[in-house]
């Protein structure tokens, strides 16, 4: 009962937000969130109380792994939602908050359905629905970002596409045609039986198809654009849980190729990209000029953590991956949201363009470095347990050449990240008069900082559990 | 069965090859609509020689949306950008020895999913996968918006024709799914066109790198 529901306020929420304007279409988008959190929420307890949750005939179903997804999908969905009446003022605002409720209706419906045709379809779904909200602005760089997402998302979703009809096509081929041969609960059943060297190729198409998605490099190319050019809150969303469920549709299939194929082939393909993706990032870490394009390239470089902690494996290195999506994903929507609040306060991206940011905006200024020291992976906040976790798993498996290049490229990155925090945070203060509204502090970024520390410190009770749970369905 | 997927795969091929010859617009509009009816052809074939009928109605679908509504939005994207003058085959020498190599490479791939199945349609899926490799190849390769779908909407079709080959049609909320999408990207992808060329005069990539770094 509980996922249906879950999956309809945003869709019902969206239908309406089109058809309102000004103060009913906000109050529609407060509605909406609030009730997606709620069920979210609702619907991981469920989860961990009595096991997977399924409905319409198994087609929809949620176990530890979607309701960890879920969960985040509401949070950073509800960030985004209180940040959005910011952005909303200037432009359409029924599209705005419409275009956002759809978008997190198909990352929901992704990280809950059974059928992986069905989560190939949804996928495919949050391009579409978020290309318009990365042209938002409708500036001349927009429009291009969304062109470049547009095409090299749809792309990357075709080759995804073709993984997918490889997984069926081993699947008949050995089992003949049945209405639930695409369902994942099947293919796991059946992983042992599966053709080893097609199910390697198909793992390949769905690493390259929805790493595009997840922001992987090579593939990554659209994501500094799309991430840098959308409104805050649509930043936060793509960066924080959309990368995340690109990660997802691949941790889907790992346990799959895994047991027709041996746990060695995802994981060295996974380590491999996850080293590419880190690497390339911290290069551009320190070459960046603008700070949201420098945020965006950081994202890359966690992606990348995320796949090397899901390279290494084993109950560590898997946990430590899922857990990192998660503080990513707070960490990233604080800053972006943080991020939005400064540029509209100086009036540009550069990062040479804002100076002594501690100074002249004291709130958005401190909670700015709090959130940058927590993405650089420095205690107290989460990342850093979570880093911790998947070298540990690294050094523990014995991949000791792994884990060593990328504690190296971390603390390339680190340097890369503080050079940039540093010339923005101090510094004389800004001579601008800034106004009462522009020093006050997004309390949805200070409850984005509040659970990192949470997760960095004192788990909350059932946490553990919970990701342990997660964990144990990809890596068993 | 086997000889009818052969030759109607291979007639694909050709055209494919075709499209990465020929450089005119609306010549290379015209070999598309030719690709897709080729390729509703091929389920159409299959379907019936197989006793399916659900995919000779999906290969009606297909002709449906390949053939007539997706390129009728093609001729719109194409009829405000400036036509190329280009000799055919003039530049396409280079191409078309890529895409020659990628047919071999085609057939490398697949090696493990031929060795798997004994089905009557096999030795044509490495065909389809050709033609999904060029389409991925015109579209990296494009030089301006129309050549980048028109290379994504290839890889489409050939992704469509493996489909067919190797699993004789997907789930039907699956292939429901695949029209819809690409039906909508086509349809987003000219409003972003449109635009790009009220504020450019122009699609042509050079101009749209700005974003860098």
């Amino acid at each position: 009962m509980i996922l249906p529901v879950l999956l309809a306020l945003p869709l019902a929420g969206a239908a309406l937000a089109f058809r309102a304007a000004g103060r009913p279409a906000a109050a529609i988008n407060g509605a909406a969130a609030a009730g997606t959190l709620a069920a979210a929420l609702l619907l991981a307890v469920a989860v961990s109380r009595a096991g997977a949750v399924t409905a319409f005939g198994g087609l929809l179903r949620a176990d530890a792994l979607s309701a960890w997804m879920v969960a985040l999908v509401g949070l950073v969905g509800a960030f985004a939602a209180w940040e959005a009446p910011r952005y909303a003022e200037r432009a359409a605002p029924g599209r705005l908050y419409g275009l956002v409720q759809l978008f997190v209706f198909t990352m929901l419906l992704a990280v809950t359905t059974d059928d992986v045709g069905l989560m190939w379809v949804a996928v495919e779904g949050t391009t579409l629905a978020s290309v318009f909200l990365v042209n938002f602005e409708r500036t001349r760089a927009s429009l291009e970002a969304s062109y470049k997402y547009l095409l090299i998302c749809s792309v990357g979703i075709a080759v995804a596409f073709l993984g997918t009809v490889l997984v069926y096509f081993a699947d008949v081929n050995q089992f003949g045609q049945s209405a639930h041969a695409l369902r994942w609960t099947t293919l796991l059943r059946l992983a042992p039986h599966l053709p080893p060297r097609v199910v390697e190729l198909a793992f390949v198409f769905l690493v390259v198809g929805y790493g595009t998605k997840a922001g992987l490099a090579p593939m990554h190319t659209w994501l500094p654009d799309a991430h840098s050019e959308a409104p805050a809150p649509v930043s936060a969303l793509m960066s924080g849980v959309l990368l995340g469920v690109g990660v997802y549709a691949v941790l889907r299939f790992k346990p799959v190729v895994d047991a027709a194929a041996g746990p060695e082939f995802a994981g060295r393909i996974l380590t491999g990209l996850g080293l590419l993706s880190m690497a390339l990032a911290a290069a551009f870490l320190w070459t960046s000029v603008n700070y949201k394009r420098l945020l965006a390239y950081s994202s890359v470089e966690h992606i990348g953590i995320v796949c090397l902690g899901l390279g290494f494996g084993g109950a560590w290195g898997t946990a430590g991956a899922l857990l990192h999506i998660a503080n990513h994903a707070l960490a990233k929507s604080a800053l972006f949201l943080l991020a939005g609040r400064i540029r509209a306060a100086y009036g540009s991206a550069e990062i040479g363009a804002v100076r002594g940011l501690l100074g002249s905006l004291p709130g958005p200024g401190g909670a700015f470095l709090a959130a940058m020291l927590a993405l650089m992976g420095l205690p107290p906040f989460g990342l850093f347990v979570s880093e911790v976790m998947i070298f540990g798993a690294g050094f523990r498996a014995g991949r000791w050449l792994a884990a060593m290049l990328g504690l190296a490229i971390l603390v390339a990155a680190f340097a890369g990240l503080l050079r940039a925090t540093n010339a923005m945070v101090y510094g004389a203060a800004d001579t601008r008069p800034f106004g009462a509204a522009e020093r006050r502090v997004p309390a949805s970024a200070l409850a984005a900082l509040g659970l990192l520390v949470l997760t960095g410190l004192a788990w909350p009770p059932g946490l553990a559990a919970a990701l342990a749970r997660a964990a144990a369905i990809v890596a068993p | 069965m086997t000889a009818a997927a052969n030759l109607l795969t291979f007639l694909g091929l050709v055209v494919t090859l075709l499209l990465v010859w020929r450089q005119s617009l609306p010549g290379r509009l015209r070999l598309f609509v030719a690709h897709s009816v080729l390729l509703a052809l091929l389920a159409a074939t299959i379907g019936w020689l197989a006793g399916r009928p659900g995919l000779v109605g999906v290969g009606a679908v297909f002709l449906l949306v390949k053939a007539w509504a997706i390129p009728r939005v093609l001729w719109r994207i194409a009829a405000g950008a400036p036509v190329r003058l280009v000799a055919p085959g003039k530049s396409a020498g280079l191409a078309l020895l890529a895409a020659g190599a990628l047919v071999v490479a085609a057939y490398a791939i697949m090696l493990p999913v031929r060795a798997a199945t004994e089905l009557p349609t096999e030795g044509a899926i490495p065909l389809a996968f050709a033609m999904a490799l060029i389409g991925l190849f015109l579209c990296v390769t494009g030089r301006d918006a129309f050549g980048h779908i028109l290379g994504f909407l290839v890889l489409e079709n050939g992704i469509f024709g493996f489909a067919i080959l190797a699993t004789y049609g997907l789930p039907g909320i699956v292939e429901a799914g695949v029209f819809l999408d690409v039906l909508v990207i086509v349809l987003i992808m000219e409003a972003v066109v449109v635009r790009v060329r009220q504020e450019h005069d122009s699609i042509e990539e050079e101009r749209l790198r700005e974003l860098r770094g």
